[in-house]
């Protein structure tokens, strides 16, 4: 029996190699994501970081020269539409205005609350960082003025503080990465899905509509055999297209300019053997699912619909164990348990293993029954001859 | 040795095998010789397991087809209709990986398969896809692959069909081959010249039952014609009146 499945994936592995389609769907899904991924994440870096030298527009700086003074020590600059760099270069100018009131002098002079008009988009998130960086600065200068004032009238400026909150961050470096390495995970997990979609068609329904299945079904050959060797080849192009997904990764992550976000996002070699090792189990299931779904289908164009709907269910628990927004069931499920173990060992945090042992069981125990069921079905008149 | 006894099989509002028995014995051509729809594919799926008769047994060498499939088909070559070729293997790849599946290790299948190939004149296509093969050419490495593992009974489904000339020559001495080494030959046709010229055997079939069996000439004689089609005619004919 073990002579005939081998015989079987050999020819059913050649027989895929040499299938433009199935390789080009496999290797476009695994070349092309990483490197799509790294483009998202360099665009989104460049928007969402606050640029050294933060350039808004200020109105009537000239009635508070001191303000103007610290913020320019603080990197915050006035620039307008007209304005050049070093080089001659036009500046980036953020769209933020402050706006300093015209009584910003006298009331400075009296002891009283001076007014300065911050305008911006708040709900515009490449501007976010700015906005931040341009409040803390000015709440820093105004609490600097205030404990001057305190101390001219002979108070200790503790006396109006008298919580003084000190926030130790404990995010590593690596932890923040998680949310976007969340999302890469995901296209990785969603690799095995991908890559050996077109191989599990072809195999089946493809099989089916080109009259061999019925051909193969008459040699004295057990339908177990049959529904193990495709698996397995399938199981095989799946976890081809993930390796090649990771090295791809782990080359072009290198080119990304995560140190700008304050964190570094890096492919080791432990996480590619260990995205193997828990994606193997994935990519089982993903395969029987799949050979599953194509031998229902009546021909190869159903089989890719129907194929299509069923990936969503994958993708979502995926994307819920990337966004955090999980409830606490989706550590046991299949994809979604294995991801957030994944996503634990990226923030450096001690992998739940029970979870992981778990999910990865149910996802074995969804690979037998699909396979069963899909060798049981093999011996329908419906579903040989596609009625 | 392929035998059906009582084989009764319905597919939805169809009975397309209604009690149906006949043997076909070694050293033999049995030629299954019926109008389009009269069932004779069925009976074949039937044989080999693709399709479980609702009733009666199909036995290949004394083993039922149901029981034991494996064993039973371990003696079965199959040549279907439509052929099923994997397209973007070449022929030696082909025939050599159904020689595998039919047992035989990889040296052997590699060895049957190059001896095969050259018997059928086929060397000159041998390592070339069958993507683009014409007819012909499908035909012999369907033809191939169904005698590669020298099984004892050979099914043949409509095995002229679309043929030139030449391939349909190259196929009857082939069959004529097996007969003389004692296999057991089975095909289903509608095709009253090639069955006349190769069959020991005729089992005219219609509706899912067998009309008569016996060889050409027996027909002849019993219906009382000088050509196997007009006794076909008369056969069929007579049928239909009694089912009327």
């Amino acid at each position: 029996m073990m002579n005939k499945i081998m015989t079987m994936v050999r020819k059913e592995l050649i027989d895929a190699a040499r299938d433009k389609r199935s390789v080009m769907a496999g290797l476009s899904y695994a070349i092309g994501t990483p490197l799509l991924m790294c483009g998202m994440f360099m665009l989104l870096i460049g928007q969402m970081s606050s640029p050294k030298d933060l350039n808004i527009k200020i109105e009537h700086a000239n009635n508070a020269p001191d303000l103007i003074k610290y913020l320019s020590s603080q990197g915050i600059t006035h620039g307008d539409s007209r304005s050049t760099d070093d080089q001659g270069e036009p500046l980036d100018v953020k769209d933020i205005r402050l706006v300093i009131s015209e009584d910003y002098a006298a009331q400075m002079a009296k002891g009283l609350s001076a007014e300065v008009i911050l305008i911006a988009d708040n709900s515009n998130e490449k501007l976010q960082n700015s906005i931040r960086r341009l409040e803390r600065n000015l709440q820093t200068y105004s609490a600097e003025m205030g404990s001057l004032r305190l101390i001219a009238r002979g108070i200790d400026p503790r006396v109006v503080q008298p919580i003084k909150v000190k926030i130790e961050d404990q995010a590593t470096p690596d932890s923040k990465g998680g949310i976007i390495l969340g999302i890469a995970t995901m296209t990785m997990i969603y690799a095995v899905f991908i890559s050996g979609m077109n191989l599990a068609i072809d195999t089946s329904a493809g099989e089916r509509e080109r009259n061999s299945l019925a051909l193969l079904l008459s040699h004295p050959v057990s339908t177990r055999s049959i529904v193990l060797a495709k698996v397995f080849a399938v199981t095989v192009f799946a976890m081809l297209g993930l390796l090649l997904t990771l090295i791809i990764s782990k080359i072009s992550y290198a080119y990304v300019p995560w140190h700008e976000l304050g964190f570094t996002v890096n492919i080791s070699t432990d996480f590619i053997l260990l995205m193997l090792l828990i994606g193997l189990p994935i990519a089982m299931m993903a395969a029987s699912l799949q050979l599953f779904v194509s031998f229902m289908a009546k021909s190869f164009k159903e089989a890719q619909s129907y194929l299509t709907l069923v990936l969503i269910v994958p993708m979502m628990l995926s994307m819920a164990a990337s966004y955090n927004i999980a409830p606490d069931t989706l550590q046991w499920l299949p994809v979604s348990g294995q991801q957030q173990a994944l996503i634990a060992f990226i923030k450096g945090r001690e992998i739940p293993m029970l979870q992981l042992v778990l999910s990865s069981v149910v996802t074995l125990v969804i690979t037998l029954a699909l396979t069963f069921a899909m060798e049981r079905s093999l011996k329908s008149e419906k579903i040989i001859f596609g009625l | 040795m392929i035998k059906v006894s009582n084989l009764s099989k319905r597919i939805g509002e169809v009975q397309a095998l209604d009690d149906l028995s006949f043997e076909a014995k070694d050293g033999q051509i049995t030629g299954l010789l019926g109008p389009n729809g009269a069932g004779k594919t069925t009976c074949l799926r039937t044989i080999f397991g693709l399709l479980q008769p609702d009733k009666g047994i199909a036995e290949i060498d004394g083993i039922d087809v149901s029981k034991y499939p494996i064993e039973a088909k371990q003696q079965l070559g199959l040549f279907p209709d439509p052929f099923g070729l994997y397209e973007r293997l070449t022929p030696r790849e082909y025939v050599s990986y159904f020689a595998e599946l039919n047992g035989l290790s990889r040296v052997e299948a590699k060895a049957a398969t190059a001896k095969v190939l050259s018997q059928l004149h086929m060397d000159d296509i041998a390592d070339r896809r069958c993507k683009g093969f014409s007819q012909g050419q499908r035909m012999k490495t369907a033809l191939a692959q169904a005698i590669v593992h020298q099984p004892t009974n050979i099914i043949l489904d409509e095995p002229t069909r679309g043929l030139d000339v030449m391939s349909t020559r190259v196929l009857r001495d082939l069959l004529r081959g097996l007969k003389e080494n004692g296999h057991c030959v089975l095909f289903s046709s509608h095709v009253m010249q090639e069955v006349a010229a190769l069959c020991d055997q005729v089992i005219v079939m219609a509706d899912g039952k067998v009309i008569a069996i016996g060889s050409p000439d027996d027909l002849c004689r019993q219906t009382g014609k000088d050509s196997l089609e007009d006794a076909f005619i008369q056969l069929i004919g007579t049928d239909e009146g009694i089912a009327a």
